[in-house]
């Protein structure tokens, strides 16, 4: 974390209302990022968000050293874990087959056609068809193996820092990474040229 | 590392899971092992569909706004200095005490440092002006040194006349931040002795030359693209220097040439260089004896630019000719804009030394190790052959000599399996732009309709296919059809209104070559396997009274319907258990293979057709019985 953070944080320790936005505004869009790839939802991944910058807002003072974003994410895995271990016994069906990741994604697209002179109707469905199976594969894997693999790859940790967030050795950090791509490997599409 | 790499390890080497020392053996064995680099293609091209969820969701306004009311309403139980004090309260003064020495003591070191500080900043301000003094003497020397010794140069040199200064042409439309060329004159008297040291100030740059025309060969299986552009320098007599900048793109800087289209005898181009402390540009030193404009080709490969090909082919009412446009879509993601580019397609693979986006962000072109396997050293010198590459200029800063690389003759017989596919008259291809372009446009090419039932194949579904040939016959044959993705479309009335019928991906179609394309399953077409009867018979018994072969006898009635308005022909393959058989049907059948059996029936328009056929299956010693007869 650079000194900003830490600024903000004994700022908003001290009383400083607009401290607390402005770290909400700095890492906002990453922890949603974080907890929709674990969620595979983004209504509840923005039920997780709340509930992750409440905790922030009331351990603040709790935090030492200059590891915010680590510790940031620290709550937002505790929290998501926990509460997806928790729904995990409710069976809760959506009456929308797909995800609502892949609605968000479909908006995009429309949004890419606009724009996009060279745009075709049948590969982007293609492409969002395939999101959609990443998206589940990424969802079948264990907690801890998902959480390894959406901070080292796609919120781009080091392996320290992940090892950080979820409190264990770099080693296991590599394990968990390691048996979470060997079940992707199996699961994730061929996209072959679609993609080109 | 004598065995191939497994699965495991080439996971942990993608992804950085491996120690440094095992990372380098697996990187070593893959330099050299194609089963492996292979393999590991493969896994890479498994891994990147989990970049189909790179993209990051933008938090709502609305959002943040609830978390900070929550937060508002609920103001957190402990801040500032309060939560200092539980230590303090536990009763362990010990710690406020050296806390409050370290506290005295930081601010003391902050003081003192605060108080050398500005001699500290001067001299770091210093240093780097001190060190390029002293680099540029010693380069000038070391210049001078080499100088010496290069004979031809110095005769140049000699017989160079006075004045040098040069002019650039400039339309003054392009950013200073794009790829820029510089030409200016070395010194401001009679031409020097020695070459001038390469400029190292930035002072002297200028907007670029527009290009006359450019050339772009596309490689697309090795993320490649060669350029060769046209433009006119002005130059004069004496020493020129040029620049050349590469800032916010792909281009690879090791791969730059510069070779001058007229004034070949007057022109001598004498090195590349790569300026310390200048990122991203390199500077070619040209003696010039003639004075004006001179075209010049300047050549390099980037990354980035890519292609694909795609059909749209529309079928007749009769479903017997269809009309086929072919496209080819480039897209241009390699931070550069090509105008009026003359754009050429390579269908096939290349192999390559490096990945070119990787050279582009090395800092220092000129510090890549210059070790090259002779191998790929040969497709390298190949591949600039076939392009006519008529000189390379920079390679000498990458290792590779000028001669080494200057081919002597033009050769295209085996050169490789790639195919050149030229789209006609020039594009402009801007940045982060993709363009679909039509490559070609073929009215009433044959089809030859044919659905096919394969139950180990294609499950219980008739699938349909219609096949065409790239020859005259069929209106196409000019050039190959390269791989891509194909879209059939039927005439559904008079009117011209389209259906979809299906869409396949094809591979690439040599002339003269014909090709089966696979629409899916058909559901007007179906057809119905019964079986009728079943038995087994005529057992073989050994001593014991154990049974050591039989024959199995079964009866099928195949059923077919067609309810489209149009006739159709079925092609039905029928798998057996054995090689040992014998059939008897009611319609004539092919031996297709060892275990299988092919029926060809045509239908009418809406009607329904049906044939039986027995199959003997022997099994054991009875194998024999079919074994004689034979």
């Amino acid at each position: 974390m650079d000194s900003t953070d830490r600024s903000l944080i004994d700022a908003h320790c001290q009383g400083d209302p607009t401290a607390f936005g402005e770290l909400v505004r700095r890492y906002g869009d990453s922890v949603l990022g974080y907890l929709m790839r674990m969620t595979g939802s983004r209504e509840q991944a923005e039920d997780f968000f709340q509930e992750t910058f409440k905790r922030v807002h009331e351990k603040a003072h709790t935090l030492r050293g200059d590891q915010f974003k680590s510790w940031l994410f620290r709550i937002a895995t505790r929290i998501a874990i926990d509460s997806l271990r928790r729904r995990s016994r409710l069976r809760i069906i959506s009456l929308n087959q797909k995800s609502d990741c892949a609605d968000i994604d479909r908006q995009e697209l429309g949004a890419a056609a606009l724009a996009d002179d060279s745009y075709e109707p049948s590969g982007e469905a293609i492409k969002a068809e395939q999101a959609e199976q990443v998206r589940q594969a990424v969802q079948s894997l264990p907690a801890k193996q998902r959480a390894t693999l959406v901070l080292a790859y796609y919120q781009q940790l080091s392996f320290a820092e992940v090892a950080e967030v979820l409190d264990c050795s770099i080693g296991t950090v590599k394990t968990q990474m390691y048996r979470a791509l060997r079940t992707l490997a199996e699961r994730l599409p061929n996209i072959g040229e679609d993609l080109e | 590392m004598k065995r191939h790499l497994t699965e495991r390890e080439l996971i942990e080497y993608q992804f950085k899971l491996a120690s440094d020392v095992r990372m380098e053996e697996i990187s070593g064995h893959l330099e050299g092992c194609a089963r492996c680099r292979e393999h590991f293609e493969q896994l890479k091209c498994k891994f990147s569909a989990l970049d189909l969820l790179r993209q990051v969701p933008r938090v709502s306004e609305d959002l943040i706004a609830r978390v900070i009311r929550r937060a508002e309403e609920r103001p957190h139980v402990k801040r500032g200095a309060k939560y200092l004090a539980p230590p303090f309260r536990r009763g362990l003064p010990w710690i406020g005490a050296a806390a409050a020495v370290l506290l005295v003591g930081l601010l003391l070191v902050t003081y003192m440092n605060r108080q050398t500080m500005p001699s500290r900043e001067m001299a770091e301000e210093l240093e780097p002006a001190a060190e390029k003094i002293k680099f540029d003497v010693k380069a000038e020397s070391a210049l001078a040194d080499r100088f010496d010794k290069d004979v031809a140069v110095e005769k140049m040199v000699a017989e160079a006349p006075g004045e040098s200064e040069v002019e650039l042409k400039d339309d003054g439309r392009r950013r200073t931040e794009e790829s820029s060329l510089v030409s200016r004159a070395s010194s401001l008297g009679s031409i020097a002795e020695q070459p001038p040291f390469a400029p190292a100030s930035a002072i002297e740059l200028v907007v670029l030359p527009r290009r006359e025309n450019v050339q772009l060969t596309i490689y697309n299986s090795a993320d490649l693209t060669l350029v060769r552009e046209r433009r006119n320098l002005t130059l004069k007599k004496g020493w020129n220097w040029l620049q050349f900048m590469w800032a916010n793109t792909l281009i690879d800087p090791t791969s730059l040439s510069l070779e001058p289209l007229e004034q070949k005898d007057k022109i001598y181009i004498q090195q590349l260089v790569f300026p310390a402390r200048l990122r991203e540009l390199g500077r070619w030193l040209i003696h010039s004896d003639f004075s004006g404009q001179v075209p010049f080709e300047i050549m390099y490969f980037t990354s980035g630019l890519s292609w694909r090909a795609f059909y749209m082919g529309t079928l007749s009412q009769d479903e017997k000719t269809m009309h086929l446009q072919g496209y080819v879509r480039v897209t241009n993601n390699s931070g550069e804009d090509y105008e009026n580019a003359q754009t050429r397609l390579i269908v096939g693979k290349v192999h390559i030394l490096d990945q070119i986006a990787e050279l582009a962000k090395r800092q220092y072109p000129y510090d890549r190790p210059v070790v090259i396997e002779e191998d790929k050293k040969d497709q390298l010198k190949q591949m600039l052959i076939r392009e006519k590459v008529p000189g390379i200029g920079g390679y000498g800063a990458a290792g590779i000599s000028f001669e080494e690389l200057r081919p002597k003759e033009i050769r295209k017989e085996g050169l490789s399996e790639y195919f050149l596919y030229t789209i006609e008259g020039t594009e402009t291809i801007t940045d982060k732009w993709g363009k679909r372009l039509l490559s070609f446009e073929a009215e009433d090419i044959k089809v030859v309709s044919l659905y096919k039932y394969d139950q180990e194949r294609f499950g219980e579904q008739t699938i349909r296919f219609i096949s065409i040939a790239n020859d005259k016959e069929h209106n196409l044959g000019e050039t190959p059809i390269p791989n891509g993705n194909v879209k059939i479309y039927s005439q559904a009335d008079e009117q011209g209104y389209l259906s979809y019928v299906g869409g396949t991906d094809i591979k690439y179609i040599p002339v003269d070559e014909e090709i089966e394309l696979n629409l899916g399953p058909a559901r007007l077409v179906s057809v119905e396997p019964i079986l009728m009867n079943y038995k087994k018979d005529n057992f073989v018994f050994d001593r014991r009274g154990n049974i050591t072969g039989w024959d199995e006898i079964q009866t099928w009635r195949m059923e077919i319907t067609n309810t489209r308005t149009l006739p159709v022909e079925i092609e039905i393959t029928r798998g057996f258990s054995t090689a040992y058989w014998t059939l008897q049907a009611d319609i004539p059948y092919e031996k297709y293979d060892a275990t299988h059996a092919r029926f060809k029936v045509s239908l009418e328009p809406r009607s329904k057709r049906t044939f039986e056929y027995t199959v003997r299956m022997y099994h054991g010693e009875r194998k024999e019985v079919l074994t004689k007869r034979k």
